[in-house]
C-alpha cells in the first residue's frame, strides 16, 4: 500500500482525497437541490438566523454590562457552548458513524491504492467541514455579538473566530475515537445501535441534569453566576476564552484558547493515527454483523389490508432500527426541560395557552423524523411499493399512520406529563392534549409532503436523510404554522371571550388551522407519490 | 385476427429523459404460454422498458395493456395481473424472508391458509427455509434475489417481469427458476425476461426481441434470428445488430495497453 499511491507523499495523497471527496459532496449536494429557489431560502434562513443571534447576544451582553452582572456575563459563554456541544453529540455520534462505517464509498476507497491514514484524514475533515455549517450559523454569531457586547479589542475577534472554527474538529475527533473503540471491543450489532441511543440520550439527560441546577438559580441579577459546568470540557474552554477575552483579561482568555487550539492540534491527530491502526478491523467486524434472529411470526388468520400489511412493515423497521428514536428522545427531553425550568422560574405566567404552543414545539420536534422521512425511508425498496396495486392514497394514508402513531404518543405524553406538572385541571390537560395530537397530525402531514416532494432514496443510514435544506425547510414550514395557532391563542386570551381565558376558541381556530394545514399537506403529497417515478 | 388476446401489448410507448429518448416507439406482443426475451446491451432501455411495464416509469408516449388494462389508465387493475423481479434486489432490510413475503401477500390480498403454504413452498424450493427468520439486512446478494423471485411468484400472476432473473443466483436456483418460468407459462402465463445470457435466451425463449438505443431492432424466434444475415447463433446476430466488439478492436485496446 505504500509504494502503489501514485508518486504522492502522504500528506499530498491526503490533500487529494479531501479536495475529491468535498467536491464529491459539493456536486452532490448541487444536484439533489436544483431549485434556485431553495438555495434563496437556505441562504435568507441563514444569513436572518447569524443575524438574529448576532444582534440579540450584542443587546443582551450590553444590557448585562450595564446591570452590573459580571459574574453572570462570565458564566454564560460556557454554557453556550455547552448547549451546542450537548447538540453536537447527538448529531456527530450518528455522523461519525456513518461517514467511517456505515459510509457507502468506503468498499470502493479500501480498494484503492490510498493510503488508510489518507482515507480516514479525508473522511474526518468531511465531518468536521459538516458541522462546521452549524457552528458558522449558530455559534460564530453569538461569539461575535458577545465581543462586540462587551466592547473587546479587535484582536479578540479573529482569535474567537478561530476557537469557533476549532471546537467542532475536536468534538469530533473525541466521537471519531469512541466509535471506533466501541466498535473494536463490543460486538457489532451492539455498538452499532448502542452508539446511535447513547447520542441521543446521553446529552438529553446531561442537559436535563444541568439545566435543572441553571432553572434554580435565585437571588439578584448583578449577584448571579451559572453554576460551572465541568472544566474538562472543550466546551467550557472556549466559553471561559470568549468571556475572559470580552472581559478584557487577555491573558486568560489566550490561555483557555491555546489549550483548546493545543488539544486540538495534537487530539486530532492522535484520534486520526488511532482510527488508521484500528479502522480495518473495526470496520470488517462493522460491515460483517452477524445477522439478528428474529422469531417467526405466524401469519394471522385475519386477512390484513394493503394498508395494513405497509402499516405493520413500516412499525416492525421503526422498532428495530434505534437509529429513529432519537428525535423522540429529543422530544420528550425538550418536554423535561420545560418541566425543570418553566414550573420553578416562570419568565411567562403559565396560561393554557402557552402550555399548548410548548406542545406544539413539542409535536414539531417529535415528527422531525417520522414525517420528514416517512416516503425516503423506503430506500432502494421503493419500487416494491410502486410496483404493487397500492394507490397512492393507500400509500400516503399508511405513511401517515405510521408515523403519527409515534408523534401522536409522544407529543400526548409529553402534553399530559407538561399539564400535570403546571398543576393544570383535568379540562385543561385535555384541551392541551387535543392541542398536541392536532399540532402532531398537521406537522406530519407537512413532513410528508415535503418528503413526497422532495424523497431521497440514495442515503446510508436514515439519519442521512434529514440534513440541511430537506430538516431545515419543513421544519420551518411547520414554525409558521404554530406562530399562527400561537398568534390565535393569545390574541383571543386578551378578547374577554366566555370560557378559560378564551382558549376554546382559540383552540378550536388552532384547531381549523392545522386541519386546513393538514389537507393541504396531504392533497399534494397524494399528487406527488402518484406522479414519483423510480 | 383470431386466438386470445395477447397478455402483453405494448404500442409505441417512448420514455424519454430530457433530450434523451430511452425507449423509443417500440411496439410488440406477449401471448399466454409465451417466454419473451428481452436482449439489448447495457443502456440500451431494457430496465426502462420493464419498469413502464410495471408502472414504476411513466411512458412518455405510447400504451401498454397488462392482460387488458392500460397500466397508465388502469393501474391497480394491471398491477394486479404482474410478478415483479427486479435486476438488483433492493428490499426491506429490517424484515425477514418470512415477514417480507406475509407483507407482499397481504398487500395482493391473498388468502392467508393459501399463502402460508405458498411461503413455505417457495423458502424451501429455493432452500431458503433455514435463513427464513433472519432479516434480511444479513443475506448475500443471491439470497436477496432469491426472495426477490419468490416475492415475484407468490401470488401466481399472469405475467412476469423478470429482469435479469439469473445473475447473482447459483446454478441450482438458477434451473430451478427456468423450471418454474416453464411451468407457469404451460399454465397458460406469460413471461417477458431480460437477459445478457445468450444461452437462456436461446434455451429458454420462445420469442426474443433485440433493443438496440431505445428502439426494436429485431423480434422472432431464436432460432430466427440466429439465421438472419446468414449468420450461425443468437450471439452473432446480437452483436452484429447492436453494434458489438469486433474482435480486433480488441485485440487493438489490449496492444494499447500493453
Amino acid at each position: 500500500m505504500t509504494t502503489a499511491t501514485f508518486g504522492r507523499t502522504a500528506p499530498d495523497e491526503a490533500w487529494f482525497l479531501v479536495k475529491a471527496l468535498l467536491r464529491n459532496r459539493a456536486l452532490a449536494i448541487r444536484r439533489d437541490w436544483e431549485g434556485r429557489s431553495l438555495y434563496g431560502f437556505a441562504i435568507v434562513f441563514g444569513v436572518s438566523v447569524f443575524c438574529i443571534i448576532l444582534l440579540g447576544t450584542m443587546g443582551g451582553v450590553r444590557v448585562l454590562v450595564a446591570a452590573g452582572a459580571v459574574s453572570l456575563l462570565l458564566s454564560i459563554p460556557a454554557w453556550a457552548f455547552l448547549i451546542y456541544l450537548f447538540t453536537d453529540v447527538l448529531i456527530a455520534f450518528g455522523q461519525a458513524l456513518g461517514d467511517l462505517y456505515l459510509s457507502r464509498d468506503m468498499p470502493i476507497l479500501l480498494t484503492m491504492p490510498l493510503r488508510m491514514s489518507s482515507i480516514v484524514v479525508a473522511k474526518f475533515v468531511l465531518g468536521v467541514v459538516q458541522n462546521e455549517v452549524y457552528a458558522v450559523i449558530f455559534l460564530m454569531p453569538f461569539a461575535l455579538g458577545y465581543l462586540v457586547g462587551a466592547g473587546a479589542a479587535w484582536w479578540t475577534y479573529p482569535c474567537i473566530a478561530s476557537a469557533v472554527l476549532i471546537f467542532p474538529a475536536t468534538l469530533y475527533a473525541a466521537l471519531v475515537v469512541v466509535t471506533i473503540v466501541a466498535l473494536r471491543y463490543i460486538p457489532p450489532r451492539l455498538a452499532k445501535e448502542g452508539l446511535w441511543l447513547a447520542g441521543a440520550s446521553v446529552p438529553t439527560v446531561f442537559w436535563f441534569l444541568s439545566f435543572y441546577r441553571v432553572a434554580h438559580l435565585t437571588g439578584s441579577i448583578a449577584s448571579m453566576r451559572l453554576p460551572a459546568p465541568p472544566a474538562w470540557l472543550p466546551s467550557t474552554w472556549i466559553g471561559q476564552s470568549l468571556a475572559q477575552l470580552g472581559a478584557g483579561s487577555p491573558g486568560e482568555g489566550l490561555r483557555f484558547f491555546l489549550l483548546l487550539a493545543a488539544v486540538t492540534l495534537i487530539g486530532a491527530p492522535i484520534a486520526i493515527g488511532l482510527v488508521s491502526r484500528s479502522f480495518s478491523m473495526g470496520w470488517t467486524a462493522a460491515v460483517s454483523v452477524p445477522s439478528r434472529r428474529s422469531a417467526a411470526s405466524a401469519a394471522t388468520s385475519v386477512r390484513a389490508t394493503p394498508r395494513a400489511a405497509v402499516v405493520k412493515k413500516d412499525l416492525k423497521t421503526f422498532v428495530r432500527s434505534p437509529q429513529l428514536w432519537f428525535n423522540h428522545i429529543a422530544a420528550l427531553g425538550f418536554v423535561g426541560y420545560l418541566l425543570v425550568g418553566h414550573a420553578t422560574s416562570p419568565v411567562i405566567p403559565l396560561t393554557t395557552q402557552l402550555a399548548m404552543v410548548q406542545v406544539g414545539f413539542v409535536a414539531v420536534l417529535g415528527a422531525l423524523n417520522p414525517g420528514m422521512t416517512a416516503i425516503s425511508l423506503e430506500h432502494a425498496a421503493i419500487w416494491i411499493l410502486k410496483a404493487a396495486p397500492l394507490d397512492a392514497r393507500e400509500i400516503l394514508s399508511a405513511k401517515f399512520i405510521v408515523a403519527y402513531v409515534q408523534t401522536g404518543i409522544i407529543s400526548a405524553i409529553g402534553a399530559a406529563a407538561l399539564s400535570i406538572g403546571y398543576g393544570f385541571d383535568a379540562g385543561k390537560t385535555s384541551a392541551i392534549v387535543l392541542f398536541a395530537l392536532c399540532a402532531s397530525a398537521s406537522a406530519v402531514c407537512v413532513g410528508i409532503a415535503f418528503d413526497a416532494s422532495f424523497p431521497s432514496f440514495d442515503w446510508e443510514n436514515p439519519n442521512h436523510i434529514n440534513r440541511g435544506l430537506r430538516m431545515i425547510v419543513p421544519f420551518l414550514i411547520n414554525i409558521g404554522v404554530l406562530v399562527a395557532c400561537a398568534i390565535v391563542l393569545f390574541v383571543l386570551r386578551f378578547a374577554n371571550l366566555p370560557g378559560a381565558e378564551g382558549a376554546e376558541a382559540g383552540l378550536t381556530i388552532s384547531i381549523g388551522l392545522y386541519a386546513i394545514a393538514s389537507i393541504e399537506a396531504m392533497r399534494m403529497a397524494q399528487r406527488d407519490i402518484a406522479a414519483l417515478e423510480v | 385476427m383470431s386466438g386470445p388476446p395477447p397478455l402483453i401489448e405494448v404500442d409505441g410507448l417512448s420514455k424519454r429523459f430530457g433530450d434523451v429518448a430511452a425507449v423509443d416507439r417500440i411496439s410488440f406482443t406477449v401471448h399466454a404460454g409465451e417466454i419473451f426475451g428481452f436482449l439489448g446491451p447495457n443502456g440500451a432501455g431494457k430496465t426502462t422498458t420493464i419498469k413502464m411495464l410495471t408502472g414504476l416509469v411513466r411512458p412518455t408516449a405510447g400504451v401498454a395493456r397488462l392482460c387488458g388494462f392500460d397500466i397508465v389508465r388502469e393501474p391497480m387493475r394491471a398491477k394486479r395481473q404482474i410478478g415483479y423481479a427486479p435486476d438488483e434486489p433492493n428490499l426491506y432490510g429490517k424484515l425477514s424472508a418470512i415477514e417480507f413475503l406475509q407483507f407482499i401477500g397481504d398487500v395482493y390480498r391473498l388468502d392467508q391458509r393459501r399463502m402460508r403454504t405458498r411461503i413455505a413452498e417457495l423458502l424451501d424450493l429455493f432452500e431458503l427455509t433455514p435463513a427464513s427468520t433472519t432479516l434480511i439486512e444479513g443475506y448475500s446478494h443471491g439470497m436477496k434475489q432469491k426472495v426477490a423471485l419468490c416475492a415475484a411468484l407468490l401470488h401466481e400472476p399472469r405475467i412476469y417481469f423478470l429482469d435479469e432473473p439469473t445473475v447473482g443466483l447459483d446454478p441450482k436456483s438458477a434451473r430451478i427458476l427456468k423450471d418454474i418460468v416453464r411451468r407457469a407459462t404451460r399454465a397458460g402465463n406469460a413471461v417477458f425476461m431480460s437477459t445478457h445470457i445468450m444461452e437462456i435466451a436461446q434455451s429458454l425463449c420462445d420469442r426474443v426481441a433485440i433493443i438496440d438505443r431505445g428502439k426494436i431492432v429485431a423480434v422472432g424466434t431464436p432460432a430466427e434470428l440466429g439465421a438472419m444475415g446468414g449468420l450461425a447463433t443468437l450471439e452473432e446476430t446480437f452483436l452484429k445488430l447492436t453494434g458489438g466488439i469486433e474482435d480486433r478492436r480488441v485485440a487493438d485496446i489490449f496492444r494499447e495497453s500493453a
